[in-house]
């Protein structure tokens, strides 16, 4: 019997493998073509995508990148998304850190009640709030400005990351807090020495879905920010769609302009962000 | 090194919610290795870290080395502790682990590396030292954990069920560890279990706890010999006493205990005690290592007798454990040499020495105190 078995089991190894390979394969290529195609996009001209839409490029317009850059602003996009986007998410990140370790770690009167107001607000879509932040911005003299709209994604982004990290710290051992009490460190300093550098995977996770999420923002971009120097990258890309024309091959290179930095991010906190998803399923 | 004690502590969630730990009064001698034994949620844990100053003490006063430390912070009590799931902080190397609590008290780099390296070669982890502890095994890391509370060089040391996580062969291992630990530092221990074996091969004294109250404190084989009450009997032991309602009777060749299953005479007591208890109801108990198939193994001393119905015959190699019925619902274990020729269901009769004997309150559960016990090891 064992015998049969061992003959029998390279073949539907193979099968089964072959199998996971295809499928992997077409999923790769459902997801990285269209990235591919905007790739091959971004170094031809509109006039030659409009030709054909899908052909490789025979000459390669690198200077699509130098005119976006300069001549169509996009350095001042750029560092204006940088600012907004790394200053909320550090902003979320620290704070969102915090809360989710007070509503783990300490039992006070409301800690349910905090909790709850916290999920109810992820539940609702988050365009409701955006008639209600204009007028709050503009009361403060926040609208129009990167300051505002920082606040704002600090805003959006905090509930969800205090749900995230609180389910991922309220596993943190209660017996850790207890021996670092004893080993003579206060509150802050085991949220500092303790929990922050055990809670990087799912710190480092939060990070990256809010850096994502922010840095491909377009909707209250769009309505807090008028002025062309205070734009954002998916608002300045906006800008080359007109009514009757749209500049596909500079969207394309908009587009790549500011997909590096995610990819960027991506990379350097990977590791990270699968041990954050995957924490908990093994012990 | 230092003195504990426990004066009245009690632990109240709540003004109105459950007491876990009640008047609690414990002295620990200075260099004492003391053992909390109780089953789980007996409040021993609860007692252990108000010591530790980790939960607030709802009345009564602590004392730590003649300093009343009540309002003390945990980090100002000078005492380490040993926690069940070891504790070790994950990012940490086990060198960092045992740092630590060093570093954060300003010792010179210099000291904090001869402590560590004096902890790590006397536990046997000088090659470990850069590893992380997700790389050691479960004894390795209840070593480092040991190593960190060593390195604190703390008045006394606390442990809270530090072997539960450990296999049986780690656990015997790790409880000669700390032994010999405790010889070699002569600091205060305070040892929290619920295993027995631990509390009587470990402690110098054992207060056993129930349903938050202390029921016994003494040391091991007193404690074993002499039980206070039925639940003391019961918990130290393995099988638990023997225990079956009697009355106490009187006749012409003295007092005696009998119920439907068994007779046996009271030679303990003095006659004013057992006068008093005359066809009063009393709870009756035998060891099971006091049961003897064979009335000739106990000699010439008075035997007493009890009868029961065979349950279970369980040969365990060295001895055999027999299962008998004695009233409805009510059963006892005899420990027998290796052989022994019943079957399920046959009555039999078992003999004990009447010295074996103890007797307790039918309401209270107190041991109605007599003369001392036939004591094995004289």
């Amino acid at each position: 019997m064992a015998d049969t078995l061992a003959e029998r089991a390279p073949l539907p190894r193979f099968f089964s493998r072959g199998a996971l390979a295809l499928v992997l394969g077409i999923y790769t290529f459902y997801t990285l073509g269209p990235f591919l195609w905007l790739m091959t996009m971004s170094v031809r001209t509109t006039a030659e995508i409009s030709t054909d839409h899908y052909a490789f490029p025979k000459k390669f317009h690198w200077e699509q990148f130098r005119i976006a850059w300069i001549d169509s602003d996009f350095a001042t996009y750029f560092w204006n998304s940088t600012i907004v986007v790394v200053s909320a998410v550090a902003v979320v990140t620290l704070f969102g850190a915090a809360a989710a370790h007070a509503l783990a770690r300490y039992r006070f009167r409301g800690n349910r009640a905090v909790y709850g107001i916290l999920f109810s607000s992820i539940i609702f879509p988050p365009q409701i709030t955006l008639i209600s932040l204009y007028q709050i911005l503009v009361d403060y003299n926040l609208y129009n400005s990167l300051l505002g709209l920082t606040l704002v994604y600090v805003s959006l982004q905090l509930p969800l990351t205090v749900y995230l990290l609180e389910g991922f710290f309220a596993r943190i051992p209660q017996d850790l807090f207890d021996a670092a009490k004893i080993d003579g460190y206060g509150d802050l300093e085991i949220f500092r020495r303790i929990v922050l550098p055990i809670g990087m995977p799912a710190i480092a996770t939060t990070l990256i879905l809010n850096f994502i999420q922010l840095w491909n923002e377009f909707l209250f971009a769009v309505v807090l920010i008028t002025d062309p120097d205070k734009r954002t990258l998916p608002v300045g890309i906006r800008a080359f769609m007109g009514d009757h024309f749209q500049d596909i091959g500079m969207i394309a290179t908009g587009v790549m302009i500011s997909v590096i930095p995610v990819i960027i991010v991506y990379v350097f906190f990977s590791e990270k962000l699968i041990r954050g998803m995957t924490a908990g399923a093994i012990k | 090194m230092a003195v504990v004690t426990l004066d009245q502590i009690t632990k109240q969630y709540g003004p109105t919610g459950p007491v876990v730990v009640d008047h609690v009064d414990i002295h620990i001698a200075d260099g004492e290795f003391m053992v909390l034994l109780g089953p789980s949620g007996c409040g021993k844990s609860t007692t252990l870290r108000m010591i530790a100053g980790l939960e607030e003490i709802s009345s009564g006063k602590l004392s730590i080395g003649n300093r009343v430390v009540n309002q003390v912070p945990a980090k100002d009590r000078d005492i380490a502790m040993v926690f069940q799931s070891y504790a070790l902080y994950p990012h940490m190397s086990v060198a960092e682990n045992l740092a630590f609590g060093l570093r954060r008290r300003k010792f010179a780099a210099a000291e904090v590396d001869r402590r560590v390296s004096e902890a790590a070669s006397i536990l046997g982890l000088t090659p470990l030292l850069e590893r992380k502890p997700s790389a050691l095994s479960g004894g390795q890391r209840q070593r480092v954990a040991l190593g960190r509370a060593m390195v604190r060089e703390p008045m006394v040391f606390l442990f809270d069920e530090p072997l539960s996580n450990l296999d049986a062969a780690l656990r015997v291992n790790t409880r000669t560890e700390i032994i010999k630990q405790h010889k070699r530092l002569g600091s205060t221990m305070i040892y929290v279990t619920h295993d027995q074996v631990e509390a009587m091969t470990m402690g110098t004294r054992i207060c056993v706890m129930n349903a938050g109250k202390v029921a016994q404190i003494g040391a091991p084989l007193d404690v074993y010999w002499e039980p206070a009450d039925t639940f003391v009997a019961r918990f130290l032991g393995s099988p638990p006493m023997n225990l079956a309602s009697a009355m106490v009777a009187s006749s012409a060749t003295g007092h005696g205990a009998r119920s439907a299953s068994l007779e046996s005479p009271l030679t303990r007591w003095s006659p004013a005690v057992l006068g008093s208890l005359i066809d009063k109801k009393i709870t009756f108990g035998v060891r099971a290592e006091d049961l003897f198939m064979n009335k000739a193994a106990l000699g010439s001393e008075p035997a007493g007798l009890v009868r029961g119905r065979v349950i279970a015959v369980e040969p365990l190699g060295a001895e055999t454990l027999l299962l008998i019925e004695v009233e409805p619902g009510v059963e006892w274990t005899a420990r027998l040499p290796r052989h022994v020729p019943v079957s399920t269901d046959e009555i039999v009769e078992l003999y004990y020495p009447a010295s074996a004997a103890f007797i307790f309150d039918a309401t209270t559960g107190r041991a109605v105190i007599g003369e001392a016990r036939r004591d094995p090891r004289q």
